[in-house]
């Protein structure tokens, strides 16, 4: 079976790959490219362990096929740190202890920053319903919700211009 | 070795499986000997002691069978339980 | 949230550091057991039976062999020839020739999923093509799966030489009930029969899944010279040297494993499946092989808990004092002997104090895939039935439930069932707590309904080792056996820290490898925190104290004239008096003071309590679709100390979530083939987070006096009560007792509208 060539931006950097017509997205971004962040609870769609974000929209990787990807723009947990500054989602998640054996984290970390990207000040039960696509096994979910309702109260502090903050 | 006689209470299954008993009266002087000689009334039972059995030496669950037995009194034999 | 507030005289116990492995984890960096390649690697795959019981006639690898890109292809055969040996399963124990067989099925087949054979290609495409090209001859058998069919008396039988344990006089023929155990003390007929109240009831609920989200996986490199490396997660890395190397026939010492991330084990990766047939066929290829289970595999052939029928009757006296308890219960065993039913019978009614009582367990084989421990192994199951039973009671005796079971509770030094007594255990602190806590006299809305229930889980301590060493600049790095699952990383930095009284960051932990650290037991059965931390309070201790003689052997003091004081020696007399040695000093000079710094602590540790736990649960059920939702949670545990406050809440809110799924929704379906229906996250319905509300864990703390810091085991304890408090509250709101497991949407209708 001939290879397909895909041309695509992971993480905002240009990457090509090869890859078998039936390969997910899932296999070329651990396999292939190396990036194993994203995690295969079920390859079937029903964790989330393998989300990322295609053009702006979260997906479960393992139900992507990987020349889908073609032209497209792939983020995965990789990118969601700027260097070795951690995003708010995963400087919240440490800090409220929302994760234990951490294996379904990078999805729930992807989810969460989408979510917060899209809406600023999600209610508790938004944040539920959200996340209600990623299954995690240890927490019972309490602090990872506790974790994405103070990183969104943190980002939105940041958005707002210094000048209009209220004093400490 | 030698020791002092202690009373032995065997608790199920090890009762029905091994000694066709709950009580006995061993003398032993640390709980490995006593093992041995449980091992000697019913062969088999040493093998399967260390994965699944516990040993409470007056009351108190003993992880060190090495531990005299000279100023104990009773030894209960009692299945380990696994945990997760 | 604490409940009683303690004095603490602690500078790092029960604070809340961001866990040490946290930032790897947050940023994908951290390598679970999937994720490991090494050069050269090969991709293997299994080939299962697709029969719940068969004879296996012949296995013909031939084709597969010749597909261009196989390397290797191994069966049940290619394993040495077994003598039974009884062996450390996790915490439990199995018989190495049943951990082989499971492996890889030899004879027989006896679940569907049963692993039959195994192939390593150069892609996992090749691997998957091969596996079509194993033909395998099956004479196919009548299967069994539920618990009285099994034990009836034409049933299939698995294994034709099964003759149950625990019965005098040995049975005269085979049977599938691998294991009776019964305890229990007084007259329990002339116990019920005195009591003025009694109430009995049958509870039931099929096989239930750990759940860990990280499928099962390896890669193993097995050399021509015998030696050998296994990559994997589990939850202890020395149980998959010693039941590989046993396995193999090979030493221990000739593998080395080293311990990936794990992504949830919960007491199914205290076993191995893959390993020993990824060394296989890497032996035979010459190269690495990596084996990983799908979800699908892992829901057919790795183990479930139990399956449950427990039979209840307790009896009171007109003040709700418990007179008399008789439960006896049948526990699934899958396909080999598991066990727990000597835990269910330890865990059943232990709790109160009863004058007459039999508990009586057995274990049943079955064709389902081999019972593996599921977070407190096999005590929910009988939780369930024992605290549901006890709010039929107290409703019968009008009694408030709580009451009920405040007038009745175990104290230090009432007898448990086996007849040891009790130590110092905090199950009265917590029916008080609740008592005293708002949840438990706050208002309900319509169709709600409040359910409380009490359980308790025995901990255990056991081998651990840990070597801390100090750095050449005064830092220190705690090395354990202990695989870190839900942060225990930072509860050792923590306990070092403390004993040192130097600030957290000084002290790093991580986990090592089989042969770089001592023998560690699993991290299981809530002992990690116990064991491994007591090993690292003596290894902090024994640093300290050799801190201290090399400050005075640099000082020219003796060791009498200095002292250990806020993270460095002090000099307390003589030409030095006042002075002071930070770490960084000493350790700066150590190659020159008799060499470098560092203690070994391994231990068997003892003096171990178990825990106690009560939750208060409301829910709301809609009598239109009978879907009932958990508004309302709380769980209160006596914790002994929390060491990391955050994870030991974790703990708790975790095993709450695990216990309302196992009532609500979660269970093994199989249809009439005898095959799983429901092998996926879809159909195999876990708790997701719109499932549930906030868990608010109230940490109780009576302290162990057996342990430095006080610490008893956590992790356990709190998917005990959830079965009975989820269906004790649906009792209330609805008016409804359920009695069968899960309380699924359809049950609960049906219970509301018994006309159909």
């Amino acid at each position: 079976m001939n290879k397909i060539h895909v041309n695509c931006a992971v993480n905002g950097d240009a990457t090509e790959f090869l890859c078998d017509p039936g390969a997910t997205l899932l296999d070329v971004l651990r396999d292939t490219l190396g990036l194993t962040g994203s995690k295969e609870g079920c390859g079937s769609g029903d964790c989330g362990a393998c989300t990322v974000v295609l053009d702006g929209e979260m997906v479960c990787s393992c139900l992507v096929l990987a020349p889908e990807a073609e032209g497209r723009s792939v983020a995965t947990i990789e990118g969601v740190a700027e260097g070795s500054v951690l995003h708010p989602v995963q400087q919240k998640f440490l800090e409220h202890a929302a994760l234990q054996c951490g294996f379904c984290t990078p999805g729930f970390i992807v989810a969460a920053k989408n979510l917060l990207d899209r809406n600023p000040d999600p209610t508790e039960t938004e944040v539920r319903y959200w996340l209600a696509g990623n299954l995690c096994r240890c927490t019972g979910y309490d602090k990872i919700v506790r974790a994405v309702l103070a990183a969104a109260a943190e980002l939105r502090q940041e958005r707002t211009p210094a000048c209009t903050r209220p004093r400490q | 070795m030698t020791g002092h006689a202690l009373r032995i209470i065997i608790m199920p299954p090890f009762d029905k499986e091994f000694f066709g008993t709950d009580r006995l009266s061993l003398a032993a002087v640390n709980l490995f000997d006593l093992i041995g000689k449980l091992d000697a009334l019913a062969p088999g039972f040493a093998a399967i002691a260390q994965p699944r059995v516990h040993l409470a030496v007056d009351g108190v669950l003993e992880t060190d069978w090495t531990r005299p037995l000279a100023d104990a009194s009773e030894v209960i034999v009692l299945p380990r339980v696994g945990g997760g | 949230m604490h409940a009683p507030e303690t004095m603490k005289p602690f500078r790092h116990i029960g604070t809340r550091p961001v866990r040490p492995d946290g930032v790897d984890k947050v940023t994908g960096k951290a390598l679970y057991g999937p994720d490991f390649k090494a050069p050269g690697m090969l991709w293997g795959a299994i080939l299962r039976s697709p029969h719940p019981h068969a004879r296996i006639v012949s296995i013909d690898t031939r084709e597969a062999e010749r597909l261009a890109g196989v390397k290797a292809v191994a069966t049940g055969r290619d394993f040495p020839t077994l003598e039974s040996l009884v062996m450390h399963v996790g915490e439990g124990a199995s018989d190495i020739v049943d951990v082989a067989h499971n492996c890889l099925a030899l004879d027989k087949v006896l679940y569907e999923g049963h692993a039959v054979a195994a192939v390593a290609a150069t892609s996992p495409e090749i691997a998957r093509d091969a596996l079509a090209l194993i033909e395998v001859e099956y004479d196919v058998l009548p299967f069994v799966l539920g618990l009285e069919e099994a034990l009836a008396q034409d049933a299939p039988l698995l294994h034709d030489n099964m003759f149950t344990k625990g019965v005098k006089p040995r049975p005269d023929k085979p049977s599938n009930a691998s294991m009776r155990v019964e305890m229990g003390a007084g007259d329990i007929e002339a116990g019920l029969a005195g009591a003025a109240v009694t109430v009995e009831g049958r509870y039931t609920m099929e096989p239930v899944h750990q759940g860990y989200i990280e499928p099962h996986a390896c890669v193993a490199s097995w050399n021509g010279d015998g030696q050998a490396q296994i990559w994997c997660s589990s939850q202890g890395h020395f149980s998959v040297r010693s039941l590989t190397a046993s396995v193999l026939a090979i030493p221990q010492s000739d593998i080395r494993v080293m311990p990936l991330e794990i992504g949830g084990g919960f007491g199914g990766k205290t076993t191995i499946y893959l390993e020993p047939v990824a060394m296989i066929l890497s032996r035979k290829s010459g190269r690495p092989v990596r084996l990983a289970m799908s979800r699908e595999e892992v829901f057919r052939a790795s183990g479930p808990a139990p399956g449950a029928i427990i039979d209840v009757r307790i009896g009171a006296d007109a003040d709700g004092r418990l007179v008399a308890a008789d439960v006896e219960f049948k526990y699934h065993s899958g396909a080999y002997p598991a066990v727990d039913a000597g835990a269910g019978v330890s865990s059943a009614i232990g709790h109160y104090r009863i004058a007459n009582t039999r508990v009586v367990g057995t274990e049943v084989l079955c064709n389902r895939p081999a019972a593996k421990a599921y977070r407190a192994p096999g005590a929910p199951q009988v939780n369930f039935a024992v605290e549901s039973a006890l709010d039929e009671l107290a409703a019968r005796l009008g009694m408030d439930p709580l009451e009920l079971r405040l007038k009745n509770a175990a104290k230090p030094g009432d007898p448990q069932t086996s007849g040891l007594p009790w130590g110092k255990i905090g199950w009265i602190e917590c029916l008080e707590a609740a008592k005293a806590h708002p949840h438990w006299s706050s208002p309900l809305g319509p169709n709600q309904g409040r359910g409380i229930a009490g359980g308790y889980w025995g901990n255990y301590g056991g081998p651990s080792t840990v070597n801390l060493s100090v750095a050449e600049d005064g830092t220190f790095t705690v090395a354990t056996g202990s695989p870190d699952i839900g942060g225990s990383r930072a509860s050792m930095a923590i306990m070092a820290a403390e004993v040192l009284d130097v600030p957290y960051e000084q002290v790093r932990c991580v986990v090592a490898d089989t042969a770089s650290i001592g023998v560690s037991m699993v991290t299981g059965g809530s002992r990690t925190t116990f064991a491994t931390g007591m090993a690292t309070v003596e290894a902090a201790g024994e640093v300290r104290h050799l801190l201290c003689q090399r400050a005075a052997r640099i000082w020219g003091a003796s060791p009498e004239q200095v002292q250990w004081r806020s993270g460095e020696v002090v000099c307390l007399s003589g030409d030095k008096q006042g002075e002071t040695m930070s770490v960084a000093d000493i350790a700066s000079r150590s190659f020159h003071s008799g060499g470098p710094i560092a203690a070994v602590s391994a231990l068997s540790a003892r003096g171990w309590l178990p825990g106690f736990g009560f939750h208060i649960c409301d829910v709301e059920v809609d009598p239109e679709t009978g879907h009932v939702a958990v508004v309302r949670y709380t769980a209160i545990q006596d914790v002994g100390r929390a060491i990391h406050a955050d994870y030991v809440e974790g703990q708790i809110q975790g095993g709450v979530a695990q216990g309302i799924g196992w009532a609500l929704n979660e269970t093994y379906i199989y249809n009439e083939e005898g095959r799983l229906d429901n092998p996926g996250f879809l159909d195999y319905r876990m708790p997701v987070a719109s499932d549930m509300p906030m868990i608010e864990a109230v940490m109780v703390e009576v302290p162990n006096p057996d342990h430095p810091f006080g610490v008893k085991g956590v992790g356990e304890v709190p998917i005990v009560p959830p079965l009975a408090a989820v269906a004790n509250a649906i009792k209330a709101a609805t008016g409804k007792r359920l009695n069968s497991l899960p309380m699924s949407p359809e049950r609960v209708y049906a219970a509301l509208h018994p006309e159909g």
